[in-house]
């Protein structure tokens, strides 16, 4: 079925000239291995009640190193059995002794939930086996008896981190007899989060050696190009990698489609998201499972829309069949959906990236990817999800008319045979160490010459006591104050400042007091999903915005109604970078490099309406909101007029030339800071100083430019994390080696006019960017 | 610039560095006491002794032995069967915050007992964070010596924090040690009568004791990180006396309690009822005595409206229907208008006396007083639908007149 559709796809003169590549991955047969004869019979027992009779060769294998003590990372791909590699040796340990503990962090709670349910399954018949997750929503009056009862705890880093560990004496039991550490969905600590996690593990180390433990670390991992690399700095020990799966996997088709062009004279495409729709109707129509992805939480509720009534006006009218998935729903609807997924109840999901991490919603046919994820390793991930274990499966990949996914589409070579990304940490950022050193001294005093990572303790706890946080006492630095230092770092950027959705449509008439609450937004995306007269969708049902309260001492909400209209609204925003503290300078031949604090500025300054289906623009509006600020460090870098007037006396060809810089430099200097490319943000401007009121305006950075009395064009990169943790004066040091590694990958990048890889896809920044930037580069290394 | 920044932070350096000076007076001096050899280092202990009849604000403290200690562990749930006055450790702790966790220190622990005729309250005291091993060392063995430990806030506090330094240290901690935390039948006791429960409050206002220049205790961590890094001994003067205060006022505490569950206490009419409330789950009609006691002692306003609806309650439940209206017909006459008393008196009428007409007459004066206070609307409701019930059973059939 499957099959012929495929086909059609290919052959039919509507959707053939938009498929622009297609991937064939042939079945791959399964590799067993026998139970190890170590194993418990018990165990064997649980296996064989859930249908296992043997196992794939990489979970015998992940057994064996397990078992000769070695730490191990796996790496294979979705639904390959993955959670078996770590809980099968678990299991035996805790069978087989009754002190022994083991300690499972997942990045989200929700996460540790859905294995928590899982192990449930596979240890009913095995009594010794007490699981419990631990996390923010564990009610305060059973925390103790957690900590008293369980011998498998599941919990998060920022649980770890701020509940755990400075309480490490009431878990001294655990950690006396902390067997295996357990880390799932290693990808997703890269970055800052990653470098954050590194430095927990670091005090979970000196705390597992205060009590005479010395756990074994079990990691599960996605595809990204060094995952023994990310677990071996992640958690400062030798690792094994493991990346052959024994797990079989059905025939797979990968297609690129390109939405056709309906308008030649201007080159417009038809709507990726119709054309996403189209598609995943078709699939569903013949009861094929498909799984769509949607690159934000308004196309997701879009595309759901779009789909339902598309599968409804055929069959039964029941569009119960089509769920919708995401951030922002409440819990009990997100494990409603997780369950009727696995039950096989509903046939299609639409979904954020919020499914591409591993909770288990069984198996699906088709992934359809609405818009290019971001990431190779995105890409891999969120195709994954589609392919049973025998059978044909296929992925989607939906080009939006953005310039990058244009590039990818037309470039499959590019798309298929770029590596997924590496994922880079730095543990010894001095921020975020000299943090971590603090919550150290506060859980055990800090001894001068013990090892906490690669830097020399000594140097940064003789600062700490001079900055009166720690005392020094004979050859032992200890907290000296009052404060508990785990509550003062996040180990994500995001807040926890959520606004709740309150339907108010039958509050006047029924006269309740009742608050009926449909969804929450966080602080960040909130002014552009639910500005008043904003159309907010929960499972594409409309509701319109009346009144979004978000003042700082009024509680967050956003109160809605119920509507019938057939459009949805989309923010429009602006953006912008302005200078607030200068803290130092270099002049260098053809440029001015600064470094200092920077305000970062986004406004939601409007909205479009779009019709549903058509997507036509079918009006507008204004928003009257503040603009969000964030102040941090930046580096920045001015080009010398003169220099400009070398490359080029086309303002609009510098500008381009300009941006590509930026885009280079943005996506370069994460490998030289060992950080993630969210990490940092990046920007176009010029040296104009923050005044007050300094507002964010629709105008594009290109017509400011164009427009600008004075040009004096700046590039900013910026610490997305508020108030910096270091990375931008690390880029103001290495920026002259920076520039020359710029140039060097330019002159390398085998594309003609720019790429993903280099200055930006072609369409992105114009044809002779590529050149002009070059040129520029000369120019700032000479 | 860099440069001077750094000198100023290598002056900042030597300053902090310096060794304690000559000239400012020795701790010893300042708080008095010894250097104690415990086998974990040395240790400050400060040791005093205070004869028995000793009074701590209006209280001595041998009332701790004249204490029933049994009823007093009965009302405040301790689970032991006998505390005996002379194995009691009272224990208070100063420490770096209230943060919790294992940062945080006990770097004064104060611990008091009955030895022979006095009463002794030895202060152990860490002088650098180094000698918490010679502090934990001297405690333990008053642990192990103890039948009972008594805290204000203990439970909450002090004792959790020292187990967490016990563990820490890999000691034993003595977790069934029976505990007497003052606290939670102070709040029973007390509530109601002042602003808040602290330890202060009651010294003030129970014992009667006026404490001279008492340190805020918020300010106490920050004074001790100041010895660390100055030590200049005077300022820590008050904080020992700090301590000192809370250890003699947990014993002098504990002597009221005594006194106050003992045969025939004088007591004022608040802290009647307060007793009332302490006696209550454990022997109702003690409670209920303590309960009249305080209305007879003229309590008012609101505290003795809480006590007639309290006492017409268990009336009702024992079938003393009598006491009972007479209470709820004082209760009903309260200013501000409570429902509750006019709706046991209608029930009263309504179903024990069968008074159809006395139960409407309540009911209506009840409705106009709760309109007057623009009672709930579902105060109204009830009271409207109870009205409209009565008036059919006095077959009055009049819609207009039940709202």
């Amino acid at each position: 079925m499957l099959g012929e559709i495929l086909d059609d796809l290919l052959i039919s003169a509507s959707t053939g000239p938009c498929i622009t590549a297609s991937r064939h991955f042939p079945a791959r047969p399964p590799v067993y291995a026998p139970f190890p004869a170590t194993m418990d019979p018990r165990i064997v027992e649980a296996l064989r009640a859930r249908g296992i009779e043997q196992l794939y060769s990489h979970q015998a294998r992940a057994w064996d190193l397990v078992q000769s003590g070695r730490h191990v990372v796996v790496v294979t791909p979705t639904a390959s059995g993955k959670t078996l590699c770590y809980n099968l040796p678990v299991l035996q340990a805790l069978v087989h002794q009754p002190d022994a503990r083991a300690l499972y962090v997942f990045p989200t709670k929700a996460l540790a939930q859905d294995q928590l349910a899982e192990l449930e399954q596979l240890a009913k018949q095995l009594p010794e086996m007490r699981m419990f997750t631990y996390d923010g929503d564990t009610p305060q009056d059973a925390r103790r008896a957690v900590r008293g009862r369980a011998n498998l705890v599941l919990t998060n880093p920022d649980m770890l981190h701020s509940g755990i560990l400075p309480h490490h004496t009431k878990w001294a039991v655990l950690f006396q007899n902390l067997k295996y550490v357990v880390i799932d969905e290693l990808h997703a600590y890269r970055g800052v989060f990653g470098s954050h996690l590194s430095n927990v593990l670091r005090r979970l180390h000196r705390i597992c050696a205060h009590y005479g433990s010395t756990p074994q670390f079990i990691m599960a991992s996605a595809t990204i190009a060094n995952p023994g690399e990310l677990a071996a700095r992640l958690t400062g020990e030798d690792v094994d990698e493991l990346a052959e799966s024994g797990a079989p996997s059905g025939d797979k088709t990968f297609l690129c489609y390109n939405p056709p062009v309906v308008n030649p004279e201007l080159g417009i495409r038809a709507p990726y998201l119709g054309e996403t729709a189209k598609l995943a109707i078709r699939l569903l129509r013949e009861q094929i499972a498909t799984i769509v992805f949607a690159q934000s939480r308004l196309s997701t509720e879009v595309l759901l829309t779009a789909i339902k009534s598309g599968v409804a006006d055929r069959a039964t009218g029941d569009s119960g069949l089509v769920r919708g998935y995401r951030g922002g729903y409440l819990p009990n609807r997100r494990r409603e959906v997780e369950q009727s997924l696995r039950a096989g109840d509903v046939l299609g999901v639409v979904s954020t990236n919020a499914l591409e991490l591993g909770v288990d919603i069984g198996h699906l046919d088709v992934a359809v990817l609405a818009g290019y994820p971001g990431t190779i390793a995105s890409l891999w991930q969120q195709a994954g999800r589609a392919g049973r274990r025998s059978g044909p499966s296929a992925a989607i990949l939906v080009a939006t008319s953005a310039p990058l996914d244009q590039f990818m589409v037309t470039h499959p070579d590019y798309l298929f045979g770029t590596p997924p990304e590496h994922a880079r940490v730095n543990p010894d950022n001095p921020f975020i160490l000299a943090n971590h050193l603090k919550c150290a001294a506060f859980e055990l005093p800090l001894v001068a010459d013990e090892p906490f990572g690669r830097t020399d303790v000594r140097k940064l706890a003789a600062a700490l006591e001079d900055e009166g946080l720690l005392h020094r006492a004979g050859e032992r630095y200890h907290w000296a104050s009052e404060t508990y230092p785990a509550d003062h770092i996040s180990l994500r950027t995001v807040t926890t400042d959520n606004f709740v959705v309150i339907d108010t449509t039958h509050r006047d008439a029924q006269q309740t007091k009742k608050r009926n609450i449909i969804a929450e937004v966080d602080w960040g995306s909130a002014f552009a999903t639910i500005y008043p007269k904003a159309i907010y969708l929960v499972e594409s049902v409309p509701y319109e915005v009346q009144e979004l309260r978000f003042r700082e001492d009024e509680e967050k909400v956003a109160y809605v109604k119920r509507v019938n209209v057939d459009y949805f609204t989309d923010a429009v925003s602006a953006k912008g970078v302005w200078i607030l503290q200068r803290f130092e300078g270099r002049e260098q031949p053809g440029y001015v490099a600064e470094q200092g604090e920077v305000l970062v500025a986004e406004k939601v300054v409007g909205f479009k309406k779009i019709k549903l289906g058509t997507m036509e623009n079918v009006g507008s509006g204004n928003v009257d909101l503040p603009q969000q600020e964030m102040q941090t460090t930046s580096a920045w870098l001015t080009v010398a007029p003169a220099t400009l007037a070398r490359v080029s006396r086309s303002r609009e060809e510098l500008i381009d030339g300009l941006r590509a810089v930026t885009y280079l430099l943005h996506h370069l200097a994460p490998i030289f800071l060992l950080c993630d490319v969210r990490d940092l943000g990046s920007w176009l401007g010029d040296t104009t100083p923050a005044e007050t009121g300094a507002v964010a305006t629709r105008e594009s950075t290109k017509a400011r430019l164009m427009n600008a009395a004075e040009f004096n064009p700046t590039i900013y990169l910026y610490d997305s994390h508020a108030g910096g943790i270091g990375l931008a004066e690390r880029v103001f040091e290495i920026l002259p080696d920076l520039l020359r590694r710029g140039l060097e990958t330019l002159a390398a990048c085998p594309c003609a006019f720019g790429c993903p890889s280099c200055v930006g896809p072609v369409n992105e920044v114009g044809r002779r960017a590529k050149a002009t930037a070059a040129k520029l580069l000369r120019e700032l290394t000479a | 610039m860099q440069s001077l920044d750094d000198l100023r932070r290598i002056i900042r350096r030597i300053e902090t560095r310096r060794p304690p000076r000559a000239a400012a007076e020795p701790l010893e001096r300042v708080v008095g006491g010894e250097l104690v050899e415990t086998g974990a280092g040395s240790l400050l202990v400060v040791r005093r002794e205070y004869p028995l009849e000793h009074r701590h604000g209006r209280v001595p403290l041998d009332g701790v032995r004249r204490a029933p200690l049994d009823v007093l562990a009965r009302v405040a749930r301790v689970e032991s069967e006998a505390l005996a006055a002379e194995r009691l450790l009272f224990l208070d702790t100063e420490t770096t915050g209230l943060a919790g966790g294992t940062g945080t220190y006990a770097f004064l622990v104060g611990a008091g007992w009955i030895e022979g005729d006095v009463f002794v309250v030895a202060q152990h005291f860490m002088r650098d964070l180094d000698e918490e091993p010679a502090l934990l060392a001297a405690l333990a063995p008053l642990l192990e010596r103890a039948g009972g430990v008594v805290t204000f806030n203990g439970a909450g506090f002090d004792l959790p924090l020292l187990e967490t330094r016990f563990v820490l240290a890999r000691r034993r901690w003595p977790a069934t040690l029976p505990h007497l935390d003052l606290l939670r039948p102070s709040r029973r006791v007390w509530t109601g009568c002042f602003d808040d429960c602290r330890l202060g409050t009651l010294e003030r206002d129970v014992l009667g004791l006026a404490r001279e220049e008492d340190v805020p205790g918020a300010l106490i961590p920050s004074l001790y990180f100041d010895w660390l890094r100055r030590r200049r001994a005077a300022p820590l003067a008050r904080v020992f006396a700090h301590n000192r205060d809370d250890v003699l006022s947990l014993a002098a505490l504990v002597g009221w309690f005594g006194a106050a569950l003992g045969a025939a206490p004088a007591l004022r009419a608040e802290e009647w009822a307060g007793l009332g409330r302490l006696w209550e789950p454990v022997d109702l009609e003690r409670g209920l005595g303590c309960y009249r006691s305080a209305l007879e002692a003229g309590l008012a306003g609101e505290p003795a409206h809480w006590v007639r609806l309290r006492l017409a309650w268990w009336e009702k439940r024992a079938a003393r229907w009598e006491t009972a209206c007479a209470l709820w017909d004082v209760a009903r006459q309260r200013e501000l208008f409570d429902p509750r008393p006019w709706e046991e008196l209608a029930k009263f009428q309504e179903h024990r006396a069968r008074d159809f007409a006395a139960a409407r007459v309540v009911v209506t004066d009840a409705l106009d007083l709760a309109r007057a206070a623009g009672a709930a609307d579902g105060v109204l409701a009830a009271f409207g639908h109870r009205l409209g019930r009565i008036e059919r059973r006095l077959g009055l059939h009049d819609p207009a007149g039940a709202s």
